[in-house]
């Protein structure tokens, strides 16, 4: 199929949304989503013959690019409704933000500049220990080479948020999350998750890894994965020099209603946290295809930061 | 024969603002390593096509002005900007190395062999044009 003008606009907008379901785009050329609201569940919760909601399936429908890769203007939690009224999902408050004509080329100095910036204004946000403002802002000035996510290491959790496929078993859950590339630069990666009682390995015991011992149980209809055991190689977000310590703790929540799924993570870590932070709530709609595939994801080769000449970050 | 041209050109990647993270097009910044009021134009044969995160290459292999090949690497948004550009094997059975091309792309700032690939021009004169989408795809 070989489209042209305002058709590739289309179909460059449609694949966005899609990304990375393996959905040609042409098909969705009418969804054009010009925000970011969470979406509203519809169609009934499935349940395993054991009565869980049943949390299988690719949750992808919103595309995981659209909600801001899966780490972008999501841990701020910016709802932008149109194309010049956004507000925080967070406080509640109306965001002043730059009109975005999206029907339009931008010009690239500005059009950059102001996703930036909007990407800096959530105010849910990690507050540290004044001892480690200084080394926040320095990572967050050099977010280029500093950010493991801009060099193709894995987003970590909870960075990686909903992950894109989701598979339940009685005894354990599978959870895929692809590499992505475009605003950032990461790997893909998977977690085994069980979830038949058993307890975590004491923290001492493991070494830290990206993904961190993560053990589930249900409380209600809700899954709680609970992880520790990291490593301190990653952030919390693209922008601000979110770091943490190998002894952070995370507690995640997934609830299924319908064709939704909603996220939070709580963040523990008292080494480098004053208080625990808790991530806006993000919604995933089911992807609307029930033969989609999750197609393999590119491999991740940076080139670029020897070759760049400004502390410009987004 | 090698050639370079330099000129000043209107900014052709189309940002499409999805609003949402905004007409961003790079994990990097744009113009943090590119110059978008200036382009480069050269010729060679195709050294290898990769389409891979969190951007795609296309190497060319130039021979300079002493006939010494030299490797020029061509940044483009990610595999959509291929697909959009018809670059995919569905439209035109892939681009194989030893290809001769000439390509037109955003200068390196710094001054390297390579830049944001624009244009892509094949021996048979079709010519591709290189857009990014709001996620640099």
């Amino acid at each position: 199929m070989r489209l042209s003008g305002y058709g590739r606009i289309i179909v460059a907008a449609a694949a966005l949304c899609l990304l990375p379901a393996a959905v040609p785009a042409q098909e969705f050329s009418q969804i054009r989503r010009t925000g970011n609201a969470p979406p509203k569940p519809s169609g009934v919760t499935p349940r395993t013959a054991d009565g869980h909601p049943d949390l299988t399936g690719l949750w992808n429908g919103l595309g995981d690019n659209l909600l801001g890769v899966p780490n972008q203007i999501a841990n701020n939690g910016l709802s932008i409704e149109s194309e010049s009224a956004t507000h925080d999902l967070h406080s509640g408050s109306s965001i002043a933000t730059f009109a975005r004509n999206t029907n339009r080329p931008l010009n690239n100095e500005q059009s950059e500049r102001a996703a930036s910036l909007l990407r800096r204004v959530g105010s849910n946000r990690p507050v540290y220990k004044p001892e480690y403002w200084e080394m926040v802002k320095n990572l967050d000035e050099n977010a280029n080479e500093e950010d493991p996510s801009n060099n193709c290491m894995p987003a970590g959790i909870p960075r990686a948020g909903i992950p894109s496929y989701i598979g339940q078993t009685p005894t354990y859950f599978i959870f895929i999350y692809p590499g992505q590339g475009g605003l950032i630069a990461t790997q893909t990666m998977y977690r085994m998750i069980p979830i038949d009682g058993r307890k975590h390995t004491p923290l001492q015991e493991l070494d830290g890894t990206y993904t961190g011992e993560a053990i589930a149980r249900w409380e209600g209809d809700t899954l709680v994965v609970d992880t520790w055991g990291f490593n301190s190689n990653t952030w919390f977000d693209q922008i601000g020099g979110y770091f943490h310590s190998e002894n952070m703790h995370v507690i995640e929540r997934f609830h299924r209603d319908g064709n939704t799924l909603t996220w939070t993570a709580r963040v523990e870590d008292p080494d480098v946290l004053l208080e625990p932070w808790t991530t806006t709530p993000r919604v995933q709609l089911l992807n609307p295809r029930p033969d989609a595939m999750l197609p393999e994801s590119l491999p991740c080769s940076e080139r670029d930061l020897g070759h760049i000449v400004t502390k410009e970050h987004h | 024969m090698t050639r370079f041209r330099i000129s000043s050109a209107l900014f052709t990647v189309l940002l499409f603002g999805l609003a949402l993270a905004g007409p961003v097009s790079a994990h990097h910044s744009v113009q943090a390593q590119f110059d978008i009021h200036k382009t480069v134009s050269i010729s060679g044969t195709v050294a290898k096509v990769e389409w891979i995160n969190p951007h795609s290459y296309l190497t060319v292999n130039v021979k300079d002005a002493d006939g010494k090949v030299q490797k020029w690497a061509f940044e483009l948004g990610g595999a959509n900007s291929l697909r959009r550009a018809g670059m995919s094997r569905a439209d035109r059975g892939g681009l194989k190395p030893g290809d001769q091309v000439t390509v037109t792309a955003l200068a390196a700032k710094d001054g390297s062999n390579g830049g944001f690939l624009q244009e892509l021009k094949i021996a048979d004169g079709r010519v591709y044009k290189f857009t990014t989408d709001a996620n640099g795809q």
